[in-house]
């Protein structure tokens, strides 16, 4: 396995980050604003920020075809950013909701976003033009807490949102003339918007950090702050799903997680690395880490003299120095997104933490 | 003068900016019934936890250790009230103080390698945290009364330091606290930090 590609982009924690379809232009959420770094020969340099919020935004996505950029933030706002020679433009969405907006992602059609918020809603964004500009539909029964985190199926219909109130759901967000009907799939046959096509939650019920479709559509996986990630292949619609597995880890709490073909999953969080889950419907397994424990350079292969101990010793009172992680990230790990892949399979993926990495790894 | 005094009271009785207006909407999270997050529970009487502690005694002074933990832990009365969930902790305890130091670690590993062994740690280590937090003690008392007959020995300076003994208790629930403690060590080094985040995550109280 190749080394990983690690660029520190600053000291402050990272919320969420997205990169352009050419790979040339990274959003990053970074306190208030969203900075946009281009791609240099050996690093990424900060070509423009976007400053349109007043609180601290909560989430970025890049739209891979138009290269439109939406940010959600704490102010209860959701910006769409245009893309003009100029630089980039807001337009303000209106949002309607009452408490801050935690996540947003485009769908893969890109004519709709979805923003999860403390509101106990996840309001559904699409464009009028009529009236030339961003309105939204809210789903928002049975919703009990913030939504703190969503996932697009593939025929952009179908959203999943994990919850804190220990809920994942796949709900519909069909929206008349801007969505083409679905084909009656594992999920249900008539999906009108709002139609809650499956609620699940685990044994001990944590709340829920990160949801993601397989890339078929056809499975859902979400990671839960009781340290699990749990597994459903569901089965049509009214009927109980075929299977759903459940995995308890020794590790801390995943907070993102990606599907890497239909019997893998990548996912990372608390304990600052990512760690890589194998199974089917059968059972699901945490395979190890996807990091080389000791790799050179961190100080541990160093061949310490005598004379090198005492002054140690005698300067902070230890030999070794303890400060930094074994790990890549020296902090809790936020987002993990596919790179580079083709057909549900992960070549390349990259993570972004509140240590301000971001590190592209090599599937 | 008695107008602007009237006025006042008025504001202070309908302080209309302090209402919390989440405990009035039945849809807000403040209102959200939790245990909504997990199946109901079957109703354990008192009679049945007694006589399940009867028979995890029995395991254990037959030497089965492995076999009373796992009874304990796999029959949580979850459903039960506090006077059920009281007298299982008390079994609980009983259990965990009869397993040698040394056994601990080998017996966790194989419950943790068994068929669900990952959830029955989950519940141990709710056992731990609710006898680490009931502050009467729960050991069983193991008091040595003849232990302190030195009582009579005549303090010439009048200065007792063993009237009263105001450490004894104590010194009783802090032996069931190390045992508990070790256990938890035990427990983490085997079942990791994921099982005392589900231990906070859970509903399901013990």
């Amino acid at each position: 396995m190749s080394t990983p590609e690690v660029h520190q982009l600053f000291h402050n924690p990272i919320a969420d980050h997205s990169f352009s379809a050419d790979k040339q232009t990274l959003a990053v959420a970074r306190d208030t604003r969203v900075e946009l770094y281009g791609r240099s020969d050996n690093g990424f340099k900060l070509k423009d920020e976007l400053k349109g919020h007043d609180k601290t935004v909560t989430g970025v996505d890049v739209a891979l075809q138009s290269g439109r950029i939406v940010t959600c933030s704490q102010d209860r706002n959701a910006l769409v950013w245009e893309p003009s020679p100029t630089g980039y433009k807001p337009t303000l969405v209106l949002l309607r909701i009452n408490r801050g907006a935690s996540f947003v992602r485009w769908s893969p059609s890109e004519t709709k976003f979805a923003v999860g918020s403390g509101a106990r809603a996840i309001a559904i964004c699409y464009f009028e033009e009529e009236n030339d500009w961003w309105v939204s539909k809210h789903i928002k029964k049975p919703i009990r807490s913030t939504v703190t985190t969503l996932a697009w199926h593939p025929n952009s219909v179908l959203l999943a949102a994990g919850s804190t109130d220990a809920h994942a759901r796949v709900f519909s967000s069909f929206i008349k003339g801007i969505d083409e009907r679905p084909e009656a799939g594992v999920w249900g046959e008539r999906l009108p918007f709002n139609t809650v096509c499956g609620e699940y939650l685990n044994n001990s019920a944590g709340w829920i950090h990160t949801v993601s479709f397989s890339p078929s559509g056809d499975a859902l996986a979400f990671a839960a702050h009781d340290s699990s990630i749990t597994v459903v292949y569901p089965n049509g619609a009214d009927q109980p799903p075929r299977a759903v597995v459940s995995v308890s880890t020794q590790l801390l709490p995943f907070m993102s997680l990606i599907w890497n073909g239909e019997s893998e999953i990548i996912a990372a969080g608390y304990d600052c690395e990512a760690f890589r889950f194998k199974g089917s419907e059968k059972g699901w397994q945490l395979t190890g880490s996807l990091e080389s424990k000791g790799r050179p350079g961190l100080g541990d292969a160093r061949e310490e003299s005598a004379f090198n101990m005492f002054k140690q010793m005698d300067l902070k009172g230890k030999t070794t120095d303890d400060t930094q992680l074994k790990t890549v990230h020296q902090n809790t790990i936020n987002t993990i997104r596919i790179y580079e892949g083709s057909g549900g399979a992960v070549r390349k993926f990259s993570t972004t933490g509140v240590d301000g990495k971001l590190v592209i790894w090599n599937a | 003068m008695s107008i602007v005094q009237q006025h006042t009271a008025a504001s202070l009785s309908e302080n209309w900016r302090t209402i919390n207006i989440d405990a009035l909407d039945p849809d807000s999270s403040t209102n959200f019934d939790t245990s909504t997050l997990h199946a109901a529970f079957p109703p354990v009487s008192h009679s049945e936890i007694v006589s399940l502690g009867q028979q995890i005694r029995q395991l254990l002074r037959g030497g089965d250790a492995e076999s009373a933990l796992r009874g304990a832990l796999e029959n949580a009365p979850y459903g039960g009230d506090d006077a059920v969930k009281e007298t299982h902790l008390q079994t609980v305890t009983e259990v965990l103080q009869g397993i040698k130091a040394s056994e601990m670690t080998p017996l966790l590993e194989r419950i943790w390698g068994s068929e669900g062994g990952a959830e029955i740690l989950d519940v141990l280590v709710k056992y731990l945290y609710k006898g680490m937090a009931s502050s009467t003690s729960t050991s069983s008392s193991s008091g040595r009364p003849g232990a302190r007959g030195s009582n009579l020995t005549p303090q010439s300076t009048g200065f007792s330091q063993m009237s009263g003994r105001p450490g004894a208790q104590n010194e009783s629930s802090g032996a069931a606290m190390s045992v508990l403690l070790s256990w938890h060590e035990k427990v983490v080094e085997v079942a990791g930090l994921g099982c005392v985040g589900r231990c906070m995550t859970d509903w399901r109280k013990v």
